[in-house]
């Protein structure tokens, strides 16, 4: 395999025009994205990193396609401004692979993922061929909105060089609470509660019991919630947050969660041959709990993903494929890292066609 | 029509539902750019999915090109006929399919009205949020086609933002679905949607929708502040931004767009030359905090006069004169073009100074409505059609208006889409390989390109340009805008 370490938008060009197969590679955070990809040339993006133009003003930011997630959550921290969808993996991960295999974090829940926040992009295509795609202001309908659809696009359609981003002013202060609940049930009827009211989460995540040993007391489903806002009102938010979550909820108790840094990392903790992004609806959360239940586990974004640590991945397939779910592998060594239901082919094969009409991205 | 056609047509319709005498396409000839018009060969009224794809097959077998037609109110010609083309009307297929309050979604008909999903979710707290001005007469479907937006669009995005699952037959008669009940959407895989949404009927047809509710915020703050100086409106948005407030909507009118909104509603608004619509919603404390800190970036601004809804009657009255607007200019002119560009945001008091100096040298008068909070423009141009040549002048300015917006480093549109207005003004945003690329993917979609044949890129037939002010509906006295 040839690794090839790319500076600009022409020696991209000029990989993809030379190689028949090429695989993109970011920081190769992602171990699973990265199977062994059959003599295909390898294009790392890493080194098209830095950041092209920020203004706060216009809540908008454009980036190098490599640059590192970290790297962006400083430079906008500074401005008191944050990227809403939460890239997953900031401390290892560049921007572009966080594009490509769409990964948003656990306060995407307040005001939405990865894909209601690309604005536009700088691609390379599969026949070489550099342009944008999208735009560089928060607003534009101008043209077919190729940017969204490189969300999740795992590379195979065109290779990203420039991103832009929509960003929002970030909250100055959290606090986290628990909730705890005998069953799962309950625990998906609070979430049913708490995402349909008034109260405004940056994130809601589900926590399953850990195993119990023997003689001790089951510990509960844990239900975490995080508000975010002025210092001032949080106090005061907190209070009447928990007292309505006690009020219409089975809830058996609730505490106060210290914010350590991995504590709204939703990968923190899962261990396993293979670390899987599921995504679902709260309804279809039972159904693929009872079959997973040995596997770590952590649902995400108020039960609209899962994220699952396995070291049995052909059992999950099967579980996935028995709910007619979808899973994207991240971490391990797998064949292919899509697992579970098709994903849609008829609009996506014409993109391919288009973009890639020699198959040159793997 | 041929009779071939008509034969192939009955096949699927039953005869009432095929319209073809002069008197029954009059309402279908043109869309809310009535400065164009054409009369297709026939519409179709299907009643569910299934007739739909029978009739997109069809007419991609015989080369017949279609039109998708929701309620007819896009205003760059999105739904103008194709001459001698199929217009295949969507307003029957308006069933809300499911609604279930739990999930927060609903799954609806293309042909549904934007704001019957909100009516719909009232009972439970919940919303849709997308909120174009016309939301109470336009269907999801043309939504969809254009990703349209709206006043409340700052905070929470476009129609874009708020589909999970999409159900289309493409142009090719191959019908595909993706997405579903997630939050995330399609989540893994390309952005299948994303690319659906905005493009502006050329794929196919959107079939069925699932899009997601939100629950009502529990408290608004509105705020209406009135200048003497337009500038100093754009220069309090930036203020309000710089601060790190995130409001849920921001709204500047100009002087003229104020005076047709109180000739048409009475919203009993102050007689400046600019006014500013900030409203927060959210938690009540963490609203009223902001509130606080929004009231003092708005008395620093040089308001000379600052009211606050006191009810959610005030708020509605505050908020009608704004959404009324566009129509309301008809009061004022026989005629109107209305524009939509983007700026970069900071960049609005520049653009508005431009614009001022662009119409003395037309002479011709426009009114500015925009939603500042994302420097989208809205200039309405006004003129008297029966003049000769007003048209024409008037077409032209709004051309030095978008040119304007690129130049600034913003789009042609934000949120009406290319349709048959701005077809032209593409490659002024897009080299031409972008364009290639576009059509490409349009062909690989469509290879006999017989959906919305002749919109969005430069080319192709010029439809008639006719002389006429209110929509062909609005003028049989059908739909009105408010
Ligand atoms: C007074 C007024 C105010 C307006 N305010 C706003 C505003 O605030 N924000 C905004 O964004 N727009 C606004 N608009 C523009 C317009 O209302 C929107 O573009 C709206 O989405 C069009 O919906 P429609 O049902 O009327 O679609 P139509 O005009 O019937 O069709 C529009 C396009 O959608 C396509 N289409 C229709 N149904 C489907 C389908 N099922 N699948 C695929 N394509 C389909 C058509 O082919 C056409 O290209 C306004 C218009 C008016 C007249």
């Amino acid at each position: 395999m040839t690794a090839n370490t790319l500076r600009g938008t022409s020696e991209i060009q000029d990989c993809v025009r030379s190689n028949e197969r090429v695989h993109v590679v970011g920081n190769g955070s992602k171990s699973a994205l990265h199977p062994q990809s059959g003599g295909a040339a390898l294009a790392d993006v890493s080194a098209l990193s830095g950041i092209v133009e920020y203004q706060p003003s216009e809540y908008t930011v454009t980036v190098r396609a490599g640059t590192p997630v970290a790297e962006i959550a400083a430079a906008l921290a500074e401005q008191g401004q944050y990227l809403p969808f939460d890239p997953l993996l900031p401390d290892c991960a560049t921007i572009g692979g966080t594009v490509a295999s769409n990964l948003s974090g656990s306060r995407r829940y307040r005001y939405g993922g990865l894909r209601d926040f690309i604005l536009g992009a700088a691609v390379v295509d599969g026949a070489g061929r550099a342009f944008r795609v999208g735009g560089k202001v928060v607003k534009n309908s101008a043209g077919f909105d190729l940017s969204k659809f490189l969300v999740g696009s795992l590379g195979q359609y065109a290779i990203m060089t420039e991103l832009t981003f929509k960003v929002f002013p970030d909250v100055p202060r959290f606090r986290s609470l628990s909730f705890r609940y005998e069953q799962l049930d309950a625990a998906l009827d609070a979430i049913a509660t708490i995402s349909g009211s008034a109260y405004e989460l940056d994130a809601l995540d589900l926590l399953p019991p850990p195993p119990a040993n023997k003689g001790e007391q089951a510990q509960g489903w844990a239900l975490m919630a995080r508000l975010g806002g002025f210092a001032e009102t949080l106090p005061q938010r907190a209070e009447r947050f928990v007292e309505s979550v006690k009020r219409e909820t089975a809830t058996m108790e609730v505490r106060e969660l210290d914010e350590a840094d991995e504590l709204w990392n939703p990968l923190a903790g899962l261990r396993g041959a293979a670390v899987v992004k599921v995504v679902l609806s709260p309804r279809q959360v039972p159904a693929l709990d009872a079959a997973i239940k040995r596997s770590q586990r952590r649902y995400g974004v108020g039960g609209n993903v899962a994220w699952v640590a396995t070291d049995d991945l052909a059992a999950l397939e099967r579980a996935l494929l028995d709910a007619g779910l979808r899973g994207l592998c991240l971490l391990g060594a797998v064949e292919r890292p899509i697992i579970g239901a098709p994903v849609e082919r008829q609009l996506s094969a014409r993109v391919k066609q288009v973009l890639d009409p020699q198959r040159k991205l793997v | 029509m041929n009779r071939a056609i008509y034969d192939a047509l009955e096949t699927i319709y039953p005869a009432e539902r095929i319209l073809m005498r002069d008197a029954q396409l009059l309402p279908y000839e043109s869309d809310a750019l009535t400065a164009f018009n054409t009369k297709p060969g026939a519409v179709v009224i299907p009643l569910n999915e299934d007739e739909i794809i029978a009739t997109v097959r069809l007419c991609h077998e015989l080369d017949l090109p279609f039109v998708a037609r929701g309620s007819g109110t896009s205003l760059s010609g999105g739904s103008l006929p194709i001459a001698d083309g199929l217009v295949i009307g969507l307003n029957r297929l308006n069933r809300i399919k499911r609604l279930d309050p739990r999930q927060r979604i609903a799954v609806v008909e293309p042909g549904v009205v934007n704001l019957h999903i909100s009516q719909a979710a009232q009972p439970y707290g919940l919303y849709y949020a997308p909120d174009p001005s016309s939301q109470s007469i336009c269907t999801i479907g043309g939504n969809i086609a254009f990703n349209s937006g709206g006043a409340h669009c700052l905070k929470y995005g476009m129609t874009s933002n708020h589909v999970l699952g999409l159900k289309v037959v493409l142009a090719d008669g191959a019908v595909t679905e993706f997405g579903g009940e997630s939050l995330e959407g399609v989540g893994i895989g390309p952005d299948v949607i994303g690319l659906f949404i905005g493009s502006e009927g050329l794929f196919g047809i959107a079939l069925e929708i699932t899009v997601r509710l939100m629950p009502q915020p529990e408290r608004y703050r509105t705020v209406l502040a009135a200048y003497d100086d337009l500038g100093c409106a754009g220069d309090a948005v930036s203020m309000v931004v710089a601060s790190g407030l995130l409001p849920g909507a921001m709204e500047i009118m100009d002087r003229l767009a104020i005076k047709a909104a109180e000739a048409s509603v009475n919203a009993g608004y102050p007689d400046a030359e600019a006014l500013l619509i900030v409203e927060l919603e959210g938690e009540a404390p963490q609203v009223e905090a902001e509130f606080e800190q929004l009231n003092g970036i708005i008395a620093e601004s040089g308001a000379f006069e600052t009211r606050v809804a006191q009810s959610e009657e005030e708020r509605a009255r505050i908020w009608k004169g704004r959404k009324s607007a566009f129509s309301a200019v008809g009061r004022l002119s026989p005629d109107y073009i209305v524009q939509d560009g983007v700026v970069p945001r900071s960049r609005l008091g520049e653009a508005l100074l431009e614009i001022n100096a662009l119409k003395q040298n037309y002479g011709l008068d426009v009114a500015n409505v925009f939603h500042a909070g994302d420097g989208n423009l809205h200039p309405l141009i006004l003129y008297d059609g029966r003049e000769p040549g007003a048209l024409r002048k008037a077409e032209q300015l709004a051309g030095e208006i978008l040119a304007l917006c690129v130049a600034l480093g913003g789009s042609i549109t934000g949120e009406h889409g290319i349709g048959m207005e701005k077809r032209d003004y593409m490659p002024a945003m897009f080299s031409e390989e972008e364009l290639d690329i576009m059509q490409a993917l349009r062909r690989a979609i469509d290879p006999k390109e017989i959906a919305n044949r002749g919109k969005m890129f430069p080319g192709g037939e010029a439809p008639a340009l006719a002389l006429q002010g209110m929509h062909p509906l609005e003028q049989q006295g059908v739909i009105s805008r408010e």
